[in-house]
């Protein structure tokens, strides 16, 4: 009797399951189909539900705090590497010899670059998300003062004198003058757009400082970066000097003899339709030289190879007898070794209009660059000790630090920093989308067109024959902010870097199953938000912004109309994204456009995404209303003064990530 | 009264002739700092004249600013540099917003030079021109009409209202009728001065901003809408007002109707019938240490506030003179060449020399020992 009941709940739990397990299945399989946007991805959920987890209990678990080892210097002695440890909020202090971390010393947030002291007793940290200088005593390993700056501080310099810190703020477009006795920021001037790296040339005494983004162009024109030249001695803006064509310039390196001028730099050919990438031709990666002297000539050459680029350039240094140079390519993890005694010769004996072409040709590399030399993950910041014998190199997504001899130009240890051994999915992810290898011939990782997991302020041509040119948007908040692409085409990430991807941008193999989880683990977990120092710094927005916030927030205009729904701000853009994540007509398709609604885009910290609308027409806020808001189609505006728009951009302006509005928010786990 | 109530009192009684006698003392030490130069008022002579046949792009020039070993000028077609001997012109082909240049200012802190044209504001800055219009920033309006830099800001006097623009958030603050008090938007000059900004607003006289406390308060002329001066040194002469310079504790505003100084607490009215102003009709007004040198359509006034040295010219001729006013005393004395013309449209002056902006060329005197 016992045995049948029980054979009878058996058979009862048998059917049951077998009842949910078939349509679960279906709905599991539907679920997941539509969400990959491929039919046969494995049906796991903790693909999508478990290594995308923000907050809790299981985000600690599946992640791990890694320190990301970013840019780095040495102490005159050769004893000691000062590493900034981004993702830790650390200094490192690290013994060369004995290879070990000896000081773990906290600073700001996101700290960006060291320097030492002349007398190497003080050394100086950039914290990028703070907005001021960290100085510490090196005997005490103790912070024991802060330096003020402008937005976003990145690379630092002496002067020559070593009374004044120069601070690039890349936030601000600025450079911060510090006189270190006073600590006091004496001058701001305005540098290039996202500056980040800057030098001394100790021998015309001027400071080179570089710059990311174009300068604002006319829309459809090709891009110009420039770099900007301050003379030490008067603490006067000299010159600005252009680099056409290229940006990304993150960093700036003087030869011994003064002679030259290196920065690394980026070549994208955006305006032309992505296709190209199949010539090989959609972006190059190459170095910019300035002679130093009087009608010096400015030249670029790629390090590129014709089948193999060298992607996402970041650091160069210059060893001490000035016949090399080293660079670090981020996207593909080698240092090249340029010879600079080659490129002398080719800027001397090659005619100006020669010279020009070259910047566009692949088989100069083979002239000067000498050696490729592997390295670990994400290559960064560069140093080379004293005597010049080894060059230092951050491994950033490794957490080591990788010594190369530079005469046998070999890799001979790391220095292991101490970060977790495991590599998490995100890791993983963060890895790929570093990396450039799943383009064709490596020409450009996620990260080229997103530096700092935002964009890169250029529009490109995705399509063919002119068509759909867009303005690249931000990867900040993407996790929330769904579908994706102006025309809101791609419901999630999964679908926006699977296949598609592949087809229409990297022209290689699309990502494997597995990689793919890793990179949307990375993106929709690992990318976190500025905080918006310069326009909301604590929440307390100015009386200008309530002003805006009000206008915003409005359902009557100035006349005393009621604003249809659709025309109020806060109807597509509510907090805390600010927007509605629903495709919307704000009278901005152009004949060349395909017929489509756009994609609502997220507002915080927009004041960072210049230029603006689908393809980049507004350079400014101000220009989506006074250029191309003239029949209210975007929302109404034009009742308001010029006054009152001042305010709603300054309302914008103000709109910051939404980890920072709510202070009872968990905050986001760990770095990846 | 007890011996300690006397006591008390003689302390008290000695505090305040203490206190007094401070008092006096500071205040008339203060009016000694305000009172006219007893220096000679400087005469500039030796004029050499530009025009377009010495490579100025135009002789209808607006305003003129020394910088450096540079000299710059703002006229209809483009900024014209004069450097080593020689002039080179930036339109906007170079990267103006306009090629009517109405104003010029330099940032003592970073070199850069700020340009309020006719279609918006340029930052030269190390060769570089960017522009500011009321499209693309948030700017008040594109037509210009004075431009200071103070500090890290740098504020506009527009035809729809004045503008401070913060250089470290690039943000821009417009003031209108709308937010202060103005008559119109319209406004004409600008000056920084004891840590106020001085706006010239037309129709709506001067408008004072105290940058500590943002902080607004005007000077109008009491005599309202009257064309003339009922009652003198009252207030501001007109309140259609053109102009507004300070230096040396003084606030010295131009008219159409004549020039008012103010010394924080008592104004003075001056005109071409009771002093020695040439000529009612100010365009511009720029005092630099006890000195104001006036613009004007008869030619070029300075004052200390009781002398006068007047530059005029002979229209017909090359040949012009200095008047000079002490008390009643007048003198003339020759000027061959003299000024290029008597309409005056900007001044600008450094330790020896004197550059003019007329509507025939510039105009450069020097010093007379």
């Amino acid at each position: 009797m016992k045995a049948t009941k029980l054979l009878v709940i058996i058979g009862t739990l048998l059917v049951l399951g077998l009842i949910i397990y078939f349509p679960g299945r279906k709905l599991a399989r539907e679920h997941v189909n539509y969400e990959t946007a491929v039919q046969n991805h494995p049906l796991s959920c903790i693909s999508c539900h478990y290594y995308t987890q923000r907050t809790g209990f299981i985000s600690k678990l599946i992640n791990e705090d890694y320190l990301s080892p970013f840019n780095l210097t040495v102490s005159k002695d050769g004893r000691r590497l000062f590493v900034i440890a981004q993702d830790a909020n650390e200094l490192l202090v690290v013994d060369a010899d004995k290879k070990n971390v000896l000081h773990k010393i906290k600073v700001g947030i996101h700290p960006h670059s060291v320097i030492l002291s002349e007398n190497g007793k003080i050394a100086y940290v950039s914290n990028q998300w703070s907005d001021n200088v960290s100085v510490i005593d090196l005997a005490s390993s103790k912070v024991v003062d802060s330096l003020k700056t402008g937005n976003g501080p990145a690379g630092l310099a002496l002067s020559a004198d070593g009374n004044f810190l120069y601070a690039v703020n890349a936030f601000g477009s600025n450079l911060s003058v510090i006189n270190l006795k006073t600590k006091e920021e004496i001058n701001r001037f305005s540098t290039g757009n996202n500056p980040t790296g800057i030098a001394l040339s100790k021998v015309s005494k001027e400071l080179y400082v570089t710059s990311r983004r174009q300068n604002p162009v006319a829309y459809g024109e090709p891009l110009v970066s420039d770099f900007t030249v301050v003379n030490d001695s008067t603490q006067k803006l000299k010159k600005y000097i252009s680099m056409n064509n290229a940006y990304l310039m993150e960093n700036v390196a003087f030869t011994p003899s003064g002679d030259l001028a290196l920065t690394a730099l980026t070549r994208p050919k955006n305006l032309v339709p992505a296709i190209q990438v199949e010539r090989g031709w959609m972006m190059n990666d190459g170095i910019g030289i300035i002679e130093q002297k009087p009608n010096g000539k400015v030249v670029q050459l790629l390090i590129d190879e014709p089948n193999s680029y060298y992607s996402s350039l970041f650091d160069v240094v210059i060893s001490p007898n000035g016949k090399k140079a080293f660079l670090s390519s981020s996207g593909v993890d080698y240092i090249s070794v340029v010879n600079l005694d080659s490129i002398r010769n080719i800027i001397a004996n090659t005619s100006p209009q020669m010279l020009k072409r070259l910047a566009n040709n692949l088989g100069t590399s083979s002239r000067f660059v000498t050696k490729r030399i592997k390295t670990g993950a994400v290559p960064k910041g560069l140093a080379l000790s004293p005597n010049g014998k080894l060059l230092y190199v951050a491994e950033m997504l490794d957490d080591k630090i990788g010594v190369i001899n530079t005469e046998t130009l070999e890799k001979i240890y790391t220095i292991d920093l101490g970060g977790p051994k495991r590599i998490t999915i995100a890791r993983k992810g963060r890895r790929l989308f570093n990396n450039a290898a799943h383009t064709f011939q490596n020409q450009y990782a996620c990260y080229t067109c997103h530096p700092d997991n935002h964009e890169d302020g250029l529009e490109y041509n995705f399509a063919s024959m002119g068509r759909n040119i867009v303005n690249v948007i931000s990867l900040r908040e993407i996790a929330d902010t769904p579908p994706y692409k102006w025309s809101g085409k791609n419901q999630s990430v999964y679908k926006q870097d699977g296949m598609r991807f592949s087809k229409f941008l990297t022209r290689t193999e699309s990502f494997n199953y597995e990689d793919l989880d890793a990179l949307v683990a990375y993106i929709k977990t690992g990318i976190k938000l500025p905080p918006n120092l310069m326009y909301n710094k604590d929440g307390k927005l100015t009386e200008s912004q309530l002003r805006g916030k009000e206008i915003f927030n409005r359902s009557v205009d100035n006349l005393g109309k009621v604003i249809p729904k659709k025309s109020r701000c806060v109807t597509c853009h509510p907090s805390p994204y600010y927007t509605n994540l629903k495709l919307e007509d704000v009278g901005t398709l152009s004949k060349t456009d395909d017929s489509i609604l756009f994609d609502t885009p997220n507002l915080n910290n927009i004041y960072a995404s210049a230029p603006y609308l689908h393809d980049g027409r507004a350079k400014t806020l101000e220009e989506i209303w006074t250029v191309y808001g003239g029949d209210d189609n975007h929302g109404r505006v034009n009742d308001l003064s010029k006054i009152e728009l001042n305010d709603l951009v300054n309302y914008l302006k103000s709109l910051r990530g939404s980890n920072y509005e709510k202070s009872s928010l968990k905050t986001q786990h760990a770095s990846f | 009264m007890k011996k300690t109530d006397i006591i008390k009192q003689t302390k008290l009684t000695a505090m305040i002739i203490v206190v007094f006698i401070i008092g006096t003392l500071s205040y008339n030490l203060s009016a000694q700092n305000k009172k006219p130069n007893q220096n000679k008022m400087p005469i500039y002579g030796h004029w050499k004249n530009f025009t377009s046949n010495d490579g100025l792009p135009s002789n209808k020039t607006y305003c003129v600013r020394i910088d450096g070993k540079r000299v710059l000028v703002g006229t209809n077609k483009g900024l014209a540099v004069y450097e080593n001997g020689k002039w080179k012109t930036y339109t906007i082909k170079d990267g103006l917003a306009h090629n009517g240049v109405l104003a010029i200012d330099v940032s003592k802190l970073t070199g850069d030079v700020w340009l309020g044209t006719m279609g918006g504001l340029t930052r030269w800055s190390a060769g570089k021109f960017e522009n500011f219009t009321q499209l693309n920033s948030g700017m008040p309006n594109n037509l210009i009409y004075a431009v200071i830099c103070d500090a890290k800001d740098v504020w506009v006097a527009t035809g729809g209202g004045a503008g401070k623009y913060d250089t470290y958030t690039k943000q821009w603050e417009i003031f209108t009728q709308q937010n202060a008090p103005m008559h119109e938007p319209w406004t004409y000059g600008v000056c920084e001065g004891d840590g106020k900004i001085f706006i010239a607003a037309w129709g709506g006289g001067v408008v004072e901003y105290t940058k500590k406390t943002k902080k607004f308060r005007d000077y109008t002329d009491p005599d309202g809408k009257m064309e003339i001066d009922l009652f003198p040194d009252d207030g501001l002469v007109h309140d259609i007002t053109t102009g507004t310079s300070w230096a040396n504790g003084y606030l010295w505003v131009a008219t159409y109707f004549g020039l008012s100084r103010y010394d924080g607490v008592h104004w003075k009215g001056y005109f071409d019938h009771d002093s020695g102003l040439t000529s009612n009709f100010i365009n511009y007004v720029r005092a630099v240490g006890s000195i104001a040198y006036l613009c004007t359509d008869k030619g070029l006034s300075t004052t200390d506030g009781k002398n006068w040295v007047n530059y005029t010219t002979n229209n017909s001729s090359k040949n012009g003179k200095a008047t000079i006013i002490v008390g009643t005393k007048k003198t003339e004395l020759a000027m061959i060449p003299s000024i290029s013309h008597n309409f005056v449209l900007g001044v600008d002056v450094s330790n020896h020399t004197i550059w003019l902006a007329t509507s025939r060329g510039v105009s450069r005197g020097e010093l007379l020992k």
